[in-house]
C-alpha cells in the first residue's frame, strides 16, 4: 500500500489530567478534503493544532509528504491554517495581508501578483487596498483563505471557517471554498462540529469522540453502515431503541428484546448483551409488514419539510423514534394516536450498549 | 427623548475653568516673562540662555538623563508587558499589584529609598563586589548612573500600563497564524507584533520621556546640585537664585522639547501603524 500523504500516528495529548487526545491514527492521501467531525471537545481542533505544529504532542508522531515533521517548528511545516476567527493581520490592508506570507521568498513584484491571483480567485480584488476590519464576516473568510493558500501550503487546515457565518452565506462559501481546493489540488484537513457540512464537503470524514476517531469513512458509507452508536448518532438523524439479546435466529440473525417487543436484526451478539438498535428514519414506512419489524409507537409530531415529512413518535431522549417519508402521508394521522410503522430487518443496524449511551 | 448634544460640551465647563485658573493663566505668564526685555516684548532672555555653553550643558543632560531613562524603560517594560496580559488569575493580579501598588507611593519617600540602596555600603554596590563585578564598594548615589536607575524604577509603570492595555487587545493567534505562513520567529514578531504594540510603545515612551525631562525631586535626591537638568535649573532659579527671567526662560525651553518630542514620537507612530 502506498504511503498517505499525511500520516499521523498515535498522537496523544493531555492537558493537566484531562485526556484530550487518546491515541488518533489518521492518513490523508494527497488532494483528498477529509473533515473532523465530533462534538465540541472532542479533540478535533487539538488534533488540528498538531499537524500544524502549534501544538505539541505528548506521544506520536506527523509524516506529511514521506517527511517527519513531528519535530519541526510550525513555520517550517508547509502547513497552512485559516483559523475559526480567521486571525486575520488587523494593521495590514488585505493585498498585504495575502502576501505576508511571500515577503521574503519570492521577489516584491512576484509575491504582490501572487497576491493579486489568489484575491482574484475568492473575487475579493476591488478591496486589495482595504483595511481588513472593514471586511464582513464573509469577506475576511475569503482573504484568510487566500492568505493560506498563497504560500502554496502542502496541506491546508481548517478550523471551523464558517462558523461564524449565517447559513445562507455558509453554504455559498462551502461550495466556493471546495471548488477552489480542487482546482488548486490542495489537500485539506476541515474542522467542524456540524454535519451537514462535512457530508456536503468532504471525501472522507473522521467521526471523533473522546479523542478517538471512532469511523474514517465517505459520507454515503459513514450514514448507510455506521461503526458505532456513537457514529450513527452523530451523522444523520436515526431512530434508536435500547435492548437485549435473547436469543440467535436461523443464520446469523438474532432476537432483541424491547420495550416496544421482540426486534429482529443480523450481527452476531452473545445472549444477554446490552444493545442500541439504530434504523434510518427513511428506512422506515408506515403500517405493519410481514416479514418486518414492526412495532406501535404515540405519534406525537407531524414536521413538514417541503420535499419530506419527518414523523416523530413518543420516547425518550436517547431513544428517539422518527420516520421520514417523501410520500403524502394518510390525513387520518394526528398526533396521540398510536400508529404502526415497520422496517426491515437488513436495514437494523445494532450496536453495543456502550456504559455512557 | 431629545437630547441637545451643544449643551453637552458645557459638562466639562467646571474643568475647563479650574484649568484655565491654575494652569493655563500661570503658564501664559510665565510664557510671556520669558519674551520680556527691559523695553517691552524680546528675544533677548533665549539669545543669552543660548550664547552660554552651560545651557547647552544642562540641555545635553536633560535629554540624556531622559532619553536613558525612557530606553531602560522600554527595555524592561515590553517584556513585562507580555507576562501581565497573557498571565491568568491570581499570577496576574500580583503582577498588577506590583505594578501599581508602587505608584501610591510618594516619589520623595521612593527617592529616599534609592538613597539608601546606591550608597557605597548599599545594596547594590554589596551585591556587585559579592559577585565580583566590583572589586571594591563603589556609591552609585549622586552619579548619573544611580539617576538613571532610580528614576526608570519610579517611571516603569508609565512604560509598562499602556503597552499592557494593546497587548491585551492583540489576539495570540495572529503571531500562531504567521507562523502557519512560514515565517520565523524574529521577522514574526517585527511584522506582526511590534507593529501592533507601536501605539502603546509611543504612548508608553512619550509618558516616561514627558516625566524624566521635567522630574525634579528624583534629580534632586539622587545626584544633586552638581549636575543640573533644564527642571532642576528651573527650579533653582526660581527658589533659590531669585531669578525669574532665567527660570522662564529654561521652563519654556523644556516645555518646548518636551512637547516636540511626544509630537514627533506620536506621528512617527501613526505613520508606521497605518490601520492599528
Amino acid at each position: 500500500m502506498i504511503e498517505p500523504f499525511l500520516e499521523v500516528r498515535n498522537a496523544q495529548k493531555n492537558f493537566g489530567p484531562t485526556t484530550v487526545l487518546d491515541g488518533v491514527t489518521l492518513g490523508v492521501t494527497k488532494g483528498e478534503f477529509v473533515s473532523l467531525l465530533g462534538p465540541s471537545g472532542c479533540g478535533k481542533t487539538t488534533l488540528l493544532r498538531i499537524i500544524a505544529g502549534l501544538t505539541g504532542a505528548d506521544v506520536g508522531d506527523v509524516r506529511l509528504d514521506r517527511q517527519d515533521i513531528t519535530k519541526l517548528p510550525p513555520h517550517k511545516r508547509d502547513v497552512g491554517v485559516v483559523f475559526q476567527n480567521y486571525a486575520l493581520f488587523p494593521h495590514l490592508s488585505v493585498l498585504e495581508n495575502i502576501s505576508f506570507g511571500l515577503k521574503g521568498r519570492v521577489a516584491k513584484d512576484e509575491a504582490t501578483r501572487i497576491a493579486g491571483r489568489f484575491l482574484e480567485l475568492v473575487h475579493m480584488r476591488d478591496f486589495a487596498d482595504r483595511s481588513v476590519r472593514a471586511l464582513s464576516g464573509g469577506q475576511q473568510q475569503r482573504v484568510a483563505v487566500a492568505r493560506a493558500l498563497a504560500v502554496a501550503p502542502k496541506l491546508l487546515l481548517l478550523d471551523e471557517p464558517f462558523s461564524a457565518l449565517d447559513r445562507k452565506l455558509r453554504e455559498t462559501m462551502q461550495i466556493e471554498l471546495k471548488r477552489l481546493l480542487r482546482e488548486l489540488g490542495t489537500t485539506a484537513i476541515f474542522v467542524t462540529h456540524d454535519q451537514d457540512e462535512a457530508l456536503v464537503m468532504s471525501d472522507r470524514i473522521a467521526v471523533m469522540n473522546q479523542g478517538r476517531i471512532e469511523q474514517l469513512d465517505t459520507p454515503e458509507a459513514l450514514y448507510q453502515n455506521p461503526a458505532t452508536s456513537f457514529a450513527l448518532q452523530f451523522v444523520g438523524l436515526s431512530t434508536r431503541i435500547f435492548g437485549e439479546v435473547i436469543g440467535q435466529q436461523d443464520g446469523n440473525g438474532i432476537l432483541i428484546e424491547t420495550r416496544h417487543g421482540v426486534i429482529r436484526a443480523q450481527g452476531n451478539f452473545v445472549r444477554g448483551s446490552k444493545v442500541v438498535i439504530g434504523v434510518r428514519p427513511e428506512r422506515i414506512s408506515l403500517g405493519a409488514h410481514e416479514g418486518q419489524n414492526s412495532i406501535t409507537p404515540q405519534l406525537t409530531d407531524i414536521v413538514f419539510q417541503g420535499a419530506r415529512v419527518q414523523v416523530h413518535f413518543a420516547s425518550t431522549e436517547n431513544e428517539p423514534i422518527i420516520l421520514e417519508s417523501s410520500a403524502r402521508l394518510p390525513a387520518s394521522l394526528a398526533p396521540g394516536e398510536a400508529v404502526s410503522i415497520s422496517w426491515a430487518p437488513e436495514d437494523t443496524l445494532v450496536f453495543p450498549r456502550e456504559a455512557s449511551a | 427623548m431629545k437630547t441637545d448634544r451643544s449643551l453637552v460640551g458645557w459638562l466639562a465647563a467646571p474643568a475647563v475653568f479650574y484649568l484655565t485658573i491654575v494652569y493655563a493663566l500661570p503658564l501664559g505668564w510665565l510664557l510671556a516673562r520669558s519674551m520680556m526685555g527691559p523695553d517691552g516684548f524680546s528675544l533677548i532672555l533665549f539669545k543669552e540662555f543660548f550664547a552660554d555653553p552651560f545651557s547647552w550643558r544642562v540641555i545635553g543632560n536633560t535629554l540624556r538623563i531622559a532619553g536613558l531613562v525612557t530606553i531602560l524603560c522600554l527595555v524592561m517594560g515590553y517584556p513585562v508587558a507580555f507576562a501581565l496580559a497573557r498571565a491568568r488569575g491570581v499570577v496576574q493580579v500580583i503582577l498588577l499589584a506590583a505594578i501599581i501598588l508602587p505608584l501610591s507611593i510618594g516619589v520623595v519617600v521612593k527617592a529616599f529609598a534609592w538613597q539608601i540602596v546606591l550608597r557605597r555600603d548599599g545594596v547594590v554596590s554589596q551585591f556587585l563586589v559579592g559577585i565580583g563585578v566590583w572589586s571594591e564598594p563603589q556609591r552609585l548615589l549622586f552619579t548619573e548612573t544611580g539617576l538613571v536607575v532610580g528614576a526608570a524604577n519610579v517611571f516603569l509603570p508609565f512604560m509598562i500600563l499602556p503597552i499592557y492595555s494593546v497587548v491585551k487587545l492583540i489576539d495570540p493567534r495572529l503571531m500562531e497564524a504567521g507562523a502557519t505562513l512560514g515565517v520565523g520567529p524574529v521577522s514574526r514578531f517585527f511584522r506582526i507584533l511590534f507593529l501592533l504594540t507601536l501605539p502603546g510603545i509611543v504612548s508608553g515612551i512619550a509618558f516616561v520621556f514627558s516625566l524624566s525631562v521635567s522630574m525634579f525631586v528624583i534629580p534632586s535626591l539622587l545626584i544633586g546640585d552638581r549636575f543640573q537638568t533644564l527642571a532642576t535649573l528651573t527650579g533653582r532659579s526660581f527658589l533659590l537664585m531669585r531669578n525669574e527671567a532665567l527660570g522662564s526662560v529654561t521652563a519654556t525651553v523644556l516645555l518646548v522639547l518636551a512637547v516636540t518630542i511626544v509630537l514627533v514620537s506620536s506621528f512617527l507612530a501613526r505613520r508606521a501603524g497605518r490601520f492599528a
